[in-house]
């Protein structure tokens, strides 16, 4: 089984061939799909590209950027529309991976990958499909696989900012046993519609629903935040995986979230 | 205090008209290194190479029913599928070459797999993608067995059965017992005269040695019918002489070109590229490259193997310590490789670098279903030290002494007797506490900054006790001793079918009585341990009706011998 690649100049070409070919990937950083092209991964047999410029494009438009789907974690590192992300772009792989990996790649990567992804749910971000769809990071996810491609994310800019913790053995590179994002906004000195995700808790990376109801209505002060640590597991599945055991992720993830949340206060 | 002790202490041992030390010579092979000009085995590449993948099991244990290679002989760029059955001796074990425990690794599986990754069919293709493509189309019908990986569950009655050669899931040591024993003077008697009886359970994990380069080789036709192979492993007359017997050839016909290793540690000491490499040259006539991955190397290269030690030490209220039970279990993964010399290594280190009249240690080479062991980095030696090193600490605490302190009390000194019935020479461990006791800044008393190697050992401690409690604990009966313990006979069982040999008849668990117990305990002494009062300035108690067995401790020439049985 040959292995073949097809580069198309626009992303709605690329997208309907993605569509008719049943055994293709699509091919973004290829920071994932090439180890498996070297390891002659049987479940696929093209890989589709594309040149489409408007792929790696970063715009602005009102109170949110649109980036587009291969935009690169280098350039949301590099540019000045995505400062608030930028923090997160940086904790993502050494040089070498930042340069290559996308956004899009991001979101379909399999635990433990997918910080990113974390801060843009955290952010409530949205996914603009090829075919013109639009819906939420959670939803995307939560489908599984699509045989339509992400063209580009809109991002919400935060108001109060955005909050990310990755926790790695290795440092600066290494994978994350877990990372938290929290988007918190406040109204009158208390919380309303907290948004916090755990990557690494999960095979993707989910909501802590349980925390986020812990803060919601509270001012950010020492009770609210242990008790956001108290619930900060649960509810969620982490998998036991060669970084880490599942029990100790739930053991750690209250920790880490609590280091987080006094950090912002 | 200075720390160049070394002409001092190890006068008699080293010549200090040294011509490299302390100079700046450079590495012969620093040059090439860093200037990337280092031939590796990979950078060997010849026209028409194959390249040689495996398909490797899903199961730990698992029957192998039926291979069928039919698809994957058709695809394309395949010149070869090869199975066990195209193996001319499709069993070894990397000591044979030492005539060192019972064959007991097929190179490819044909009737059973016993790890998780366990190579069953090997392809030959033009490219490493079709050959990839082809391992993954070869179809393998298997009959999951049940498996076993913790050392302790492996050798219960009832355990599913690994290895056939031994079938009680224990290495037999010299034909005669299914663990390796060390007995010296009492231990129980010991444990009855002293203040406190402490007990631990430590265990460690396997560690793979993750080389940059990963293990592999590549095979090529000379002229004259020979085979050249350029191949990775740190041992090459090892690798030549596992080569000639899997493919059963005249080592005359194998030309192997070493060198340059991409790190070792002892992975790369009993890998099996090499007659792969050149069984795929003999069957296709093409030069052929095996090489792992690296996610073989991290899942089927051979690790540092899982050790478990549990030690029971009997102290005395001012530190000395007066007995020392140790039962270990070295986790061998599905073959034995190198772990059953491990143990041989582990047991002439033990009880550790302390004088101790009173030494009890049964260690067993445990087979389960997990990646087999091999060397790394001082094995045998690496993992029991940290397990002593830890249960000082442990004791010190218990009987609230120091543990640098509690070290130099119970440190071997020239003249005494160890263990293995050798008498220690050059010991400078004190002197070393005492260099990191003031580096540490932790004070030690008078008599202690005053204690040396030098001094206060043999004489009484330098005695073989006149009584060993010996017992016949794991005896196993239907093996043959072998030439490595008796010269010249045959390694064969006695019996022809190797199944025939009884399960070893041991009781479980041998670990001390707590064995169950997995934390690191203390206990308060029963009070029957208090009853003999606190011994003589000599730390040997007094022994029951001398039953000499033994000469007097000779001095005799150095020697090495894994089986430790060579006489002098």
């Amino acid at each position: 089984m040959p292995l073949t690649v097809e580069t198309y100049p626009t992303l709605s070409e690329a997208a309907r061939a993605f569509a008719a070919a049943r055994a293709a990937r699509f091919m973004g950083g290829g920071t994932i799909l090439m180890r498996a092209v070297n390891e002659a991964d049987q479940s696929f047999d093209t890989l589709i590209r594309t040149t489409d410029r408007a792929m790696t494009e970063i715009r602005t438009t009102g109170s949110a950027v649109t980036l587009g789907a291969g935009v690169t974690m280098a350039s949301i590192a590099a540019s000045r529309d995505t400062a608030f992300l930028a923090p997160v772009a940086r904790l993502i792989g050494g040089p070498q991976v930042r340069a290559a990996a996308t956004v899009a790649g991001n979101l379909f990567a399999a635990a433990p990958y997918g910080d990113l992804t974390a801060a843009l749910m955290a952010l409530g971000a949205t996914a603009e499909m090829t075919d013109g769809r639009r819906q939420s990071i959670d939803d995307l996810i939560r489908g599984g696989p699509t045989r339509s491609l992400v063209a580009a994310v809109h991002v919400p800019v935060p108001q109060g900012g955005l909050h990310f913790r990755k926790v790695s053995r290795i440092k600066p590179k290494g994978v994350s046993v877990l990372s938290v994002a929290a988007v918190l906004p406040r109204q009158g000195g208390r919380i309303e519609n907290a948004r916090i995700v755990f990557n690494g808790m999960g095979a993707r990376p989910v909501r802590a629903e349980a925390a986020e109801r812990a803060l919601n209505g509270q001012a950010l002060g020492a009770s609210a935040i242990a008790a956001a640590a108290a619930h900060a597991a649960e509810g969620l599945s982490p998998r036991d995986d060669a970084i880490a055991t599942a029990w100790y992720r739930r053991e750690v993830a209250g920790v880490h979230l609590r280091r987080l949340l006094e950090d912002i206060r | 205090m200075p720390l160049e002790f070394r002409k001092e202490y190890f006068a008699d041992e080293r010549d200090d008209d040294l011509n490299e030390i302390g100079k700046p010579t450079q590495r012969q092979d620093m040059v090439g290194h860093v200037t990337g000009r280092s031939p590796f085995y990979d950078d060997h590449l010849f026209d028409g190479l194959c390249h040689i993948r495996c398909t490797r099991s899903p199961h730990h244990h698992a029957k192998i029913r039926r291979i069928d290679t039919s698809a994957a002989e058709r695809m394309p760029g395949v010149r070869r599928i090869i199975t066990g059955k195209d193996v001319p001796n499709n069993l070894n074990t990397l000591l044979s070459l030492l005539d060192f425990g019972l064959d007991d690794e097929p190179l490819l599986a044909t009737e059973k797999v016993c790890y998780k990754g366990d190579p069953v069919a090997a392809v030959v293709a033009d490219t490493e993608r079709q050959a990839r493509e082809a391992a993954a189309a070869v179809r393998v019908d298997y009959e999951v067995l049940p498996h076993v990986l913790d050392v302790e569950e492996a050798i219960k009655p009832g355990a599913p059965s690994i290895s056939k050669p031994y079938p009680g899931n224990l290495f037999v040591y010299h034909g005669k017992y299914d663990h390796q024993k060390l007995r010296f003077g009492d231990v129980e008697a010991g444990f009855r005269e002293a203040d406190h009886v402490i007990e631990g359970r430590y265990q460690m994990s396997p560690i793979e040695q993750a080389p940059i380069e990963t293990c592999g080789a590549i095979a090529a036709p000379e002229t004259n019918d020979r085979f050249v192979c350029y191949t990775s492993t740190q041992a090459l007359f090892f690798s030549l002489g596992t080569a000639a017997k899997l493919l059963d050839i005249s080592s005359a016909r194998l030309h192997f070109i070493g060198g340059t290793v991409g790190g070792g540690f002892g992975g790369k000491v009993d890998s099996l590229h090499e007659p792969m490499a050149i069984l795929g040259t003999i069957l296709t006539g093409r030069p052929c490259k095996y090489m792992f991955d690296r996610a073989e190397e991290m899942q089927v290269g051979a690790p540092r193997g899982a050790e478990r030690w549990y030690i029971t030490d009997g102290v005395m209220n001012d530190g000395r310590l007066v007995a020392r039970k140790l039962v270990g279990y070295f986790d061998a993964g599905a073959y034995t490789r190198l772990s059953s010399y491990a143990i041989i290594k582990g047991v002439g280190h033990l009880p550790g670098p302390y004088t101790i009249p009173n030494v009890y240690s049964d260690v067993y080479c445990v087979f389960t279903n997990r990646t087999p062991a091999t060397a790394m980095r001082g094995f045998g030696v690496t993992g029991v030290d940290f397990a002593i090193e830890s249960h000082m600490d442990v004791c010190a605490r218990e009987i609230g002494l120091d543990p640098v302190a509690y070290r130099i009390i119970n440190s071997y000194r020239d003249g005494d007797m160890k263990a293995h019935r050798r008498v220690a020479k050059n010991t400078a461990l004190i002197e070393c506490c005492q260099v990191a006791a003031e580096k540490a800044g932790v004070k030690l008393s008078p008599s202690l900054l005053a204690a040396s190697s030098l001094k206060d050992g043999g004489g009484v401690r330098g005695e073989i006790p006149n009584y060993t409690a010996t017992d016949q604990h794991g005896r196993v009966e239907g093996y043959s001793s072998g030439s490595y313990a008796q010269g010249g006979q045959s390694r064969e069982p006695v019996e022809t079918g190797r199944a025939a040999p009884p399960r070893p008849g041991h009781e479980t668990p041998r670990a001390p009585a707590p064995a169950a117990r997995t934390e690191p305990a203390s206990q308060t002494p029963a009070a029957a341990r208090r009853d003999p009062p606190p011994p003589p300035a000599t730390p040997r108690p007094p022994e029951p009706a001398p039953a000499p067995e033994r000469a007097a401790p000779r001095r005799g020439p150095r020697f090495s011998s894994i089986s430790g049985l060579r006489r002098r």
